[in-house]
């Protein structure tokens, strides 16, 4: 993948607008709703948005470090490489949602969850788009972060944004599914 | 007529809006860094435009029914504009893109003319606002604003009146009942 940074950024702005509207919405949800599962092996909509706040927990701190001791400048074009582009395919949405398996740490299962896991999740993307703004002056490519997954690999910026929206975006969609059949 | 009346008109007798868009209470159209620049005609609902500092959101302007809304600095300049525009309510608007919008403002005279009045109209509002932030009296402040729209103090929840008015919704509720 291959874009300017501007619009990189821009894409990514607009898609943290949509994931901090549709949770803004479930707030109007009952807690009966926001909590209900098919199964007990299954995330009710509360626990995909903590699984979330468990993402946000690593990598706004992370990403907020990397940006202010970043020495490189902002670059015009954004180029994804290989392992950018696997971690950001594997992550995102699709329709028929390719099963992965959780990480122990990030698995939200059985926890304890009301409106504040919501409002965790709203004030993590204010921050975020906070981090999309300042990372506007340094090199999405040069900067690296490193990933929650493992301490060997470390990604390129515009990557790790770019893994962690769409990551947001796929848990998110998951939580409007399991809201449908809530209420069914 | 009022030229914002006039020029909504004229842009529904051409048929020109783009879409309708609904948006829920406390959704937002646009965010922070983001490149907008469409223009909006509120339908229903309310609507504010505001910063975030970093430490509390500074509400710019509202907008509703009749109404039209931007982030003017990206509509002029087609850069990433640093205002957020949240819906406060269920809110429906449509929207108009630059492009078509500046060739219909350029098919005639007329349409120019009367933006040409809005956009000194809209100088003369933020004239107008200047002052308010100016003004260091919190109760002088108020009375400002209540002359200049009254029709605020009944559309838009007290919280965001007050950090329009630039000061803490206590204060303005200590204001209102003296």
């Amino acid at each position: 993948m291959v874009s300017t940074s501007n619009n990189l950024l821009q894409d990514l702005l607009e898609l943290t607008r949509e994931n901090l509207n549709i949770v803004e919405n479930l707030k109007t949800q009952s807690t009966d709703n926001l909590n209900w599962k098919e199964n007990p092996e299954s995330w009710s909509a509360l626990e995909c948005i903590e699984h979330l706040n468990k993402y946000g927990d690593f990598y706004i701190p992370e990403i907020s470090n990397k940006i202010s001791t970043s020495k490189h400048k902002s670059s015009e074009i954004f180029k994804s490489n290989w392992l950018g582009k696997y971690f950001s395919k594997s992550v995102s949405y699709n329709e028929d949602l390719n099963k992965m398996k959780t990480f122990k740490s990030m698995n939200p299962l059985n926890s304890k969850l009301n409106i504040q896991t919501l409002e965790k999740f709203i004030n993590q993307q204010h921050q975020i788009i906070e981090l999309l703004n300042k990372s506007k002056s340094v090199n999405l490519d040069k900067t690296k972060t490193a990933i929650s997954i493992s301490k060997l690999i470390k990604l390129r910026l515009g990557d790790t944004f770019r893994v962690l929206i769409y990551h947001n975006e796929r848990h998110i969609k998951q939580a409007e599914k399991a809201l449908v059949k809530a209420s069914r | 007529m009022n030229p914002i009346s006039n020029l909504i008109d004229r842009i529904n007798n051409e048929n020109l809006w783009d879409r309708e868009i609904q948006l829920e209470r406390n959704e937002y159209l646009k965010v922070k860094g983001s490149i907008d620049t469409n223009i909006y005609l509120v339908i229903n609902g309310s609507l504010r435009i505001f910063v975030i500092d970093e430490y509390e959101d500074h509400t710019i302007r509202f907008g509703y029914k009749g109404n039209l809304i931007a982030s003017l600095d990206s509509f002029l300049n087609e850069q990433p504009s640093d205002f957020y525009i949240q819906a406060l309510k269920k809110t429906t608007i449509k929207s108009i893109n630059k492009k078509k919008y500046i060739s219909f403002i350029e098919s005639s005279l007329e349409n120019k003319k009367i933006w040409l009045t809005i956009l000194e109209n809209f100088v003369l509002q933020q004239m107008e606002r200047e002052r308010d932030i100016l003004t260091s009296s919190p109760i002088a402040r108020y009375n400002r604003v209540l002359k200049r729209s009254p029709q605020l103090f009944q559309e838009i929840p007290n919280k965001y009146i007050a950090s329009y008015l630039r000061m803490t919704p206590e204060t303005l509720s200590r204001i209102k009942k003296s």
